[in-house]
């Protein structure tokens, strides 16, 4: 019964969702009174949301193959985590994940943002419930969760054994997180432009949730990379495939939402544009989740399409981004442009960094679609790959990395560029001088690698600049310079981090780019493979047995340059249900260099064996932790930010002194 | 409940008959209520407590530009302002609570009418039932894995089954509905004498038919390894004349004469099944080759037209590799035709090649297991 309980919840939610999102987008002036059931209303879909889902969850606990889903992605044999995470692990399930965490949003607007005028509530509350009653009736109606199997089969179908892993109970929810998130401000941006209610005000409530969605986007994104990485047993961290772009795209988009909110929230100016990216944002996370199951791509990540759900499906998004747009351009010549400034300010830095980045979303999203588009219309199949996105995304970046440091030294509304560029000369002399002591150590030629390990010093030390001028180091007593650098605002300790986080990762893609060495060869137990100064000796080969799977296991003595001996056991796995084989592959860390081992397949009488030597590759992911710690910090800080204006006297006053 | 009174039916099955009659009445019991406390938590949140909601319009932005003053205030004493970036803040400050002040215009009409919140209350209501009663199957009960009892039945392998049975057939020797059941399962367990002398078992007790007279053909040639007994020949030759329409011993005698080179015999049998066919079946196409090689005495020409023909696409494949160059998977069949067609030096030549296009081995994906596989040389000699 629990099922049928969990399937009557959602369509409940369902139901409320749609009332609600008709009573707060037609009679959001109604005020309080309707601000307080559209509360309510949005805390209820969040609990039967959840019992649905938890209903689900038990299904494929107990191995109840009456539900269709758990008979088509479950199996009995399989271990607890892969059940659970299981659920998600297919369209309908993941669906369900989506308007959990939907909802949950949804719910935590109610109950924190009780400060908030009733209109706006209405709005929001109202917004959001669209998007709910959207999905969830997608769902129920097309891909419904809760379909029933009349007889139940005795054995389960069992999961995509890719997915089998520890990724499939992080990635997707984490990712997911980050997508919906963005609904908030999405949401914001319709209420602010049906009801005028557009200033720092409004700025101030939707920066939280943008740092909050960017937070989780990036550690999905990152997670996502990272099993990819360890998972699909090739080493390669990024693939440029369209699903992976379609999480690039919000993430870039977000990113520079989250800096035109900054000038938003500061000077009251950039309105209009951070309205636009509001709805971008969201519109690209709709995408990002979507796209992938209209049909229209394949990649690692589709799962069975067929074309009645992918045409209901760009219906919606056509609708929903499509009406999104129409408000946004019949209101938004009637809204009030705020906030001036000169070219040379802070705003104007992040200006520029928002153009960067809605370039390369758009370089990513051609290089995306135009494929998809040319072969519908002209019937021509080409293939967009890395080489493109490599050059056209490094070409775009390139620069604003290099501008990247001067933001944050310049003041707002006015600046002056020499003088934050003399305060920078420190870290740009230690960052030359750093390439070329490692380019002189490791012999590179005339190449790009220089070129990109400078920007990446030069935005990994430049974002200390503005915290060494702050604290005055050097120029009075260190005991002053330390209290002055621990009374700093957290924001801007988590800028100075965000920036050097992004420069840590710059520097782990270029070493990895740049040095990374390979090696295949057929191994026989006994026998012995060098790679850049690593010695790897095959000690043995066994046959284990797992839960649901037999595996083929290779253990390596691996004997590092320096000495010392690690211990590495790749496994090539055979699923019982489904008859399909993976590579398990052993990585060995040295410091953030990892050794990447894969036992490929069985000979007849001897292994193939796959070794990377992978320098730097952890600092990849080790910048995007930094990243989404320096944006938790900056969500501690609930201190009111504004940007106090430079006065234009205070040049006058410097040519006098 | 009269038939709960029924003895024959055991205490748990009757149980759970009952439940299966409450189950959806329990269910449509649990929905309901679940819809009615959910419209009750609505309705009392629109009617309960009220703010006083004269004045409250310009509260937030009041308060949001005295926190901005406040800490204007607060930077300007610890010195991360000077006096006049304060001054500056502050007339700007200024600025925008006149602006908010003179746009700030009454948002709120009405309020939210009774009708109103009992037409959304019904609606959920009404839209909840109904599609639930679309999409749902209230009297479906869960089926954990655990509570099914056949779901224990169907874990015995097909050992424990066999020997289960010959446990029965060791007390009853003359059940040949056991013998008939045990025959294949010791065909798919290999133990192909043990399977002959089962069908001999059957034949002995209900005489025999050209099922079993094939069946017994297939485990002695099984047995045989391939290598056709002469008694076997007879069994699938007495089948096959008592019923002219019987298919199975007609293709093992077809095959068994292939093997035997007596191509004249083979081919009208393999006619007779041909004919037999109804175009659907799965052996038709073996049938349909086997007739056109014993027709040629044994050679079997398609196979000669099918290298042929791959000899030509792979010299197409590799003029235009060569040339215009082409995807990982390309270079994959180049090399593999190569292999199947026996020229590794060719296949060598064309991995070296494939490796120039695709320096990465990431790249070429299977293709270094296939060139290791048909031990081509790889790293140029240098791992």
């Amino acid at each position: 019964m629990s099922i049928e309980l969990g399937h009557f919840s959602l369509i409940l939610a369902f139901a409320i969702s749609v009332v609600s999102a008709v009573g707060g987008l037609f009679l959001w002036r109604r005020g309080e009174r309707l601000a307080m059931a559209m509360g309510q209303s949005a805390i209820l879909q969040f609990v039967l949301v959840a019992v649905a889902f938890l209903a689900l969850v038990q299904a494929f606990v107990t191995s109840d193959f009456s539900l269709k889903l758990a008979a088509a992605n479950s199996h009995s044999l399989k271990p607890l985590i892969f059940k659970i995470s299981g659920v998600w692990g297919n369209h309908e399930g993941s669906m369900l994940l989506w308007i959990l965490i939907l909802v949950l949003f949804g719910a935590l607007v109610a109950a924190f943002s009780r400060r908030l005028p009733a209109d706006l509530t209405n709005l929001v509350l109202g917004t959001q419930s669209l998007l709910t009653a959207a999905f969830a009736g997608f769902t129920l109606l097309t891909s419904n969760p809760f379909e029933r199997l009349v007889p139940a089969p005795i054995e389960g179908n069992d999961l995509n054994p890719i997915l089998q892993d520890i990724g499939l109970a992080i990635h997707p929810p984490l990712l997911y997180a980050g997508y919906v998130g963005f609904s908030i401000c999405f949401s914001f941006a319709i209420a602010a432009l049906i009801s005028g209610r557009i200033d720092q005000t409004w700025a101030r409530w939707v920066r939280p949730w943008t740092m909050l969605s960017w937070i989780f986007l990036t550690l999905g994104m990152a997670m996502g990379s990272y099993w990819a990485y360890y998972e699909l047993g090739w080493g390669g961290w990024w693939f440029w495939d369209p699903v992976e772009n379609a999480s690039f795209m919000p993430w870039l988009a977000g990113t520079a939402l989250l800096h035109s909110a900054l000038v938003m929230e500061k000077r009251n100016a950039l309105k209009i544009w951070t309205i636009f990216l509001s709805i971008i944002t969201f519109s690209l996370s709709l995408l990002g989740t979507f796209l992938v199951r209209s049909g229209i791509l394949t990649s690692v990540h589709t799962f069975a399409s067929d074309p009645t759900r992918g045409l209901v499906i760009l219906s919606i998004l056509a609708v929903l981004i499509g009406g999104a747009f129409l408000l946004f351009a019949i209101r938004s010549p009637s809204l009030k442009q705020g906030g001036l400034f000169a070219p040379i300010s802070r705003e104007g830095a992040l200006i520029l960094n928002n153009l960067f980045l809605a370039t390369a979303v758009g370089a990513v999203l051609v290089g995306t679609l135009y494929p998809l588009v040319l072969d519908a219309i002209a019937g021509v199949s080409i293939s967009v790959g890395a080489p493109f996105f490599n050059f056209t995304f490094s070409a775009l970046m390139a620069p604003l990395l290099l501008i990247l440091p001067f933001g944050p030294l310049l003041p707002w509304k006015r600046a002056d560029m020499v003088a934050a560029a003399q305060r920078l000369t420190g870290a740009a002399g230690l960052a030359v001088f750093l390439t070329i002591l490692i380019s002189a150590l490791g012999g590179v030629s005339i190449s790009l690698v220089p070129i990109g390990l400078l920007l990446g010093f030069w935005v990994a030390l430049g974002s200390f600049a503005e915290l060494v001028e702050r604290s005055k180091i050097g120029r009075i007593p260190v005991r002053e310079s330390v209290r002055r650098l621990v009374g700093l605002p957290r924001t801007i300790w988590s800028t100075a981090l965000g920036h050097f986080g992004l420069g840590v990762t710059v520097l782990g893609i270029v070493a990895v780019t740049a040095w990374e060495t390979e090696a295949v060869t057929t191994l026989n137990p006994g026998e012995t493979v060098e790679l850049s100064g690593y010695s790897i000796h095959f000690d043995s080969f066994e046959q284990v047995p797992g839960p649901n799977y037999a595996a083929e296991v290779g253990v390596f003595s691996v004997t590092a340059p320096g000495g010392g001996v690690s211990i590495a056991e790749a496994e090539r796995r055979i699923y019982v249900a489904s008859g399909t084989p993976t590579t398990e592959a052993s990585i060995l860390t040295y410091g953030f260099s990892q050794l990447y081992l894969q036992l490929g397949e069985p000979l007849t009488d001897t292994h193939v064996v796959r070794v990377w030597h992978k320098p730097y590759i952890l600092l990849i992911w080790i910048g995007c932790l930094i990243m989404s710690g320096a944006g938790v910090l900056s969500l501690t800080d609930r201190r009111l930010r504004f940007g106090a204006p430079q006065g234009a006297k205070r040049k006058v006053l410097e040519a006098a002194e | 409940m009269a038939f709960c009174h029924n003895r024959l039916i055991e205490g748990g099955a009757c149980f759970s008959h009952v439940l299966k009659h409450l189950g959806p009445m329990i269910f449509w019991s649990i929905a309901i209520a679940v819809t009615a406390i959910a419209c009750a938590a609505l309705f009392y949140a629109a009617r309960g407590r009220t703010v006083n909601v004269e004045g409250s319009e310009l509260a937030p932005e009041n308060n949001h530009f005295r926190q901005i003053l406040a800490g204007i205030e607060s930077d300007l004493a610890t010195g991360k302002l000077d006096a006049d970036q304060a001054a500056a803040a502050k007339a700007e400050l200024a600025r925008d609570v006149l602006r908010a002040k003179n746009e700030n215009q009454p948002r709120v009409s009405g309020d939210l009418s009774q009708g109103m919140l009992f037409g959304g209350l019904a609606a959920i209501a009404v839209m909840t039932i109904g599609l639930y009663a679309v999409l749902g199957s209230p009297d479906l009960p869960a089926q954990p894995l655990a509570e099914r009892p056949e779901a224990r039945a169907q874990t015995i392998t097909l050992d424990d089954a066999v020997a289960q049975i010959e446990a029965r057939l060791a007390q009853t020797p003359d059940d040949a509905r056991g013998w008939t059941v045990i025959a294949p399962a010791y065909v798919e367990q290999g133990r192909f004498a043990d399977a002959a002398n089962a069908y001999r078992k059957v034949i002995e007790l209900e005489g025999a038919n050209p099922n079993l007279l094939t069946g017994l053909a297939e485990a002695l040639l099984l047995e045989a390894n391939g290598a056709g007994s002469a008694e076997a020949m007879t069994l699938l030759q007495t089948a096959a004349d008592a019923d002219p329409a019987h298919v199975q011993s007609r293709l093992y005698l077809a095959a068994e004469l292939m093997r035997q080179e007596d191509y004249d015999a083979a081919a009208d049998y393999w006619q007779q099944t041909i004919d037999l066919a109804q175009g659907e079946e799965p052996w038709l196409p073996a049938a349909r080759q086997g007739l056109a090689v014993a027709q040629a005495d044994g050679v079997n020409e398609a196979a000669d037209a099918q290298e042929e023909m791959i000899r030509g696409m792979v010299e197409s494949l590799s003029a235009r590799l060569d040339t215009s160059g082409g995807s990982a998977e390309e270079w994959t069949q180049l090399v593999q035709s190569h292999i199947v067609l026996g020229d590794l030096d060719a296949a060598q030549a064309a991995y070296d090649r494939a490796v120039a296009a695709y320096p990465a081995a990431f790249d070429r994906g299977e293709l270094d297991t296939l060139a290791l596989q048909a031990g081509l040389t790889l790293n140029k000699g240098t791992p």
